[in-house]
């Protein structure tokens, strides 16, 4: 089997461009030979495309959105009347978007902070229950999507690292591989409360914490020589 | 005659050098008790790499630093030499297959009170004393035991439990299995991580400090005194927060099996207040009146 022309690392130095679409034949030689890269890419693929599709759902908010927020600005006073340009006609004027016509006259600083209260607005109205499966789903799928590369990596590693570990001291190598399996144990209930409450942050973030402990533990392990 | 005369002459010797060399191999089979002094400018850097043993260090008030090592075998060497103003001391293995008991060394140091130590111990214990410098102590199972410490202090463990008796300045101490005890603490930063350790925090909460307590399972406990000022976030997502606090105003505060576990937030008094943050997946919170 013909080897990649070049090695992992180079490769992720390479993934800006690659995601951008450009891609050099070194590279493209590379993900067909490295399944974890290829995987990689695939992921970030999948997950460039989602958020571009959750970009989209949110460029046309509800109106009611909008009507309760023009209600709200004109009652603090920071929109009037529209404002008819010079050179153009009413029927101009009226037939440009919302967006110029309600915010026309308001300061940029307050427009920004409206924008920003509107997209607010959105996410509460995308959050109903209706989606919450979707949402779950996205959840889940964004965890797993961000975890399993790093599991498969840490796994790997940790063969590797745990396997040389035989002839140091006993009482540092029992007590390592006691609290290598107590992180793995770790590891396996807050996936499985992840799963369980997909939008539960705190259990995300244990879970999250509870790879980076492993992380450190297996660098101090090689840090040290063991 | 020559010959006749050097006869006993040769068993002499040997009855001399015989002995010698029966204690010499005692010697290299027992302890050695090697000592080092450098002299050092104002806040020194003392780094200490030991496989197995105690590590014991106090301050003191001369300008110098002081070590003491007691080596388990002949296997094992000190190495200590000094760069400037830092001081490093390493059990060095002499020989290639060291059985771990005869890896073992105890070192006995004194510093100058505003020391920075950096110190790895893989197991043993570390204990430290009235050091002000920043401190920086990483062990798998040792166990570490500071008093009367301050300065920015990074305490790492796998294992091995952490005790501060004392300690002010900035406290970061993190573990696996460890358990945590945090008693008379005047510190205005401390956050304490481990995962299937206890975690006990008796301590001043200063104005504007931040407290952040967080495990796995086990327990944690915070201990507050009637004139502590602190505003207080407890979140069990599995287990349960037990509170004894009184906490204001009362619509701010709520303990309920909400839907991510049981949680808890709220004032206790109202001046200068501290911020503390508990959280566990799977143990118990315990709020509780200090004796």
């Amino acid at each position: 089997m013909k080897m990649a022309a070049i090695d992992c690392k180079r490769f992720l130095n390479q993934l800006d461009p690659w995601m951008d679409g450009q891609r050099t034949a070194d590279a493209q030689a590379h993900a067909r030979n490295c399944s974890l890269c290829r995987s990689m890419v695939a992921d970030l693929g999948s997950i460039t495309t989602a958020a571009r599709s959750m970009a989209a759902e949110e460029i046309e908010p509800p109106a009611r959105v909008w009507t309760s927020l023009r209600a709200q600005l004109e009652r603090e006073g920071l929109i009037r009347e529209p404002l008819v340009r010079v050179n153009e006609t009413p029927e101009r004027a009226a037939a440009a978007g919302g967006w110029r016509r309600w915010f026309g006259a308001i300061p940029r600083p307050a427009l920004a902070g409206a924008y920003l209260a509107a997209l607010v607005a959105v996410g509460v109205a995308l959050s109903g229950p209706i989606s919450k499966r979707v949402n779950d789903y996205r959840w889940i799928q964004g965890t797993q999507d961000s975890t399993s590369p790093l599991s498969v990596q840490l796994n790997s590693v940790e063969q590797t690292t745990m396997a040389s570990l035989a002839s140091s001291n006993p009482v540092v190598t029992a007590v390592l591989h006691k609290n290598m399996a107590i992180v793995d144990n770790y590891i396996t209930l807050c996936e499985k409360s992840v799963h369980d409450e997909p939008e539960n942050e705190v259990a995300r973030d244990y879970l999250y914490e509870a790879y980076q402990q492993k992380a450190d533990l297996l660098a101090q392990l090689n840090e040290r020589g063991d | 005659m020559n010959t006749h005369h050097a006869v006993p002459r040769i068993w002499k010797s040997a009855g001399l050098l015989v002995p010698g060399f029966l204690l010499f191999g005692v010697a290299s089979a027992s302890a050695q008790r090697v000592e080092k002094h450098f002299k050092v400018e104002a806040s020194p850097v003392v780094t200490i790499h030991n496989p197995n043993g105690t590590i014991t260090v106090k301050a003191w008030t001369k300008s110098e630093v002081m070590v003491i090592a007691t080596l388990g075998s002949g296997r094992v060497d000190l190495d200590a030499e000094q760069n400037g103003n830092r001081v490093d001391v390493m059990t060095r293995q002499i020989t290639d297959s060291v059985a771990p008991d005869d890896l073992r060394a105890d070192y006995q140091i004194n510093v100058p009170q505003d020391s920075e130590l950096q110190i790895h111990n893989d197991s043993g214990a570390v204990s430290v004393a009235n050091v002000l410098g920043n401190m920086d102590v990483e062990t798998i199972a040792a166990d570490v035991d500071l008093q009367d410490a301050a300065g920015y202090l990074t305490i790492a463990t796998v294992g091995g439990s952490f005790q501060c008796m004392r300690c002010a300045g900035h406290i970061e101490v993190n573990s696996i299995s460890g358990s945590f005890r945090l008693m008379d603490t005047r510190s205005k930063h401390v956050r304490a991580q481990t995962s299937t350790g206890n975690i006990l925090f008796s301590g001043d909460f200063l104005p504007s400090g931040e407290y952040r307590l967080k495990n796995y399972s086990g327990v944690i406990e915070l201990r507050f005194l009637p004139g502590d000022s602190f505003d207080v976030t407890a979140t069990s997502l599995k287990g349960k927060v037990n509170n004894q606090a009184k906490l204001t105003p009362p619509n701010h505060s709520y303990q309920s099996t909400s839907k991510y576990g049981q949680a808890l937030v709220g004032s206790f008094n109202t001046a200068g207040h501290a911020h503390v943050d508990l959280t566990s997946f799977d143990g118990t919170i315990n709020i509780v009146k200090r004796d």
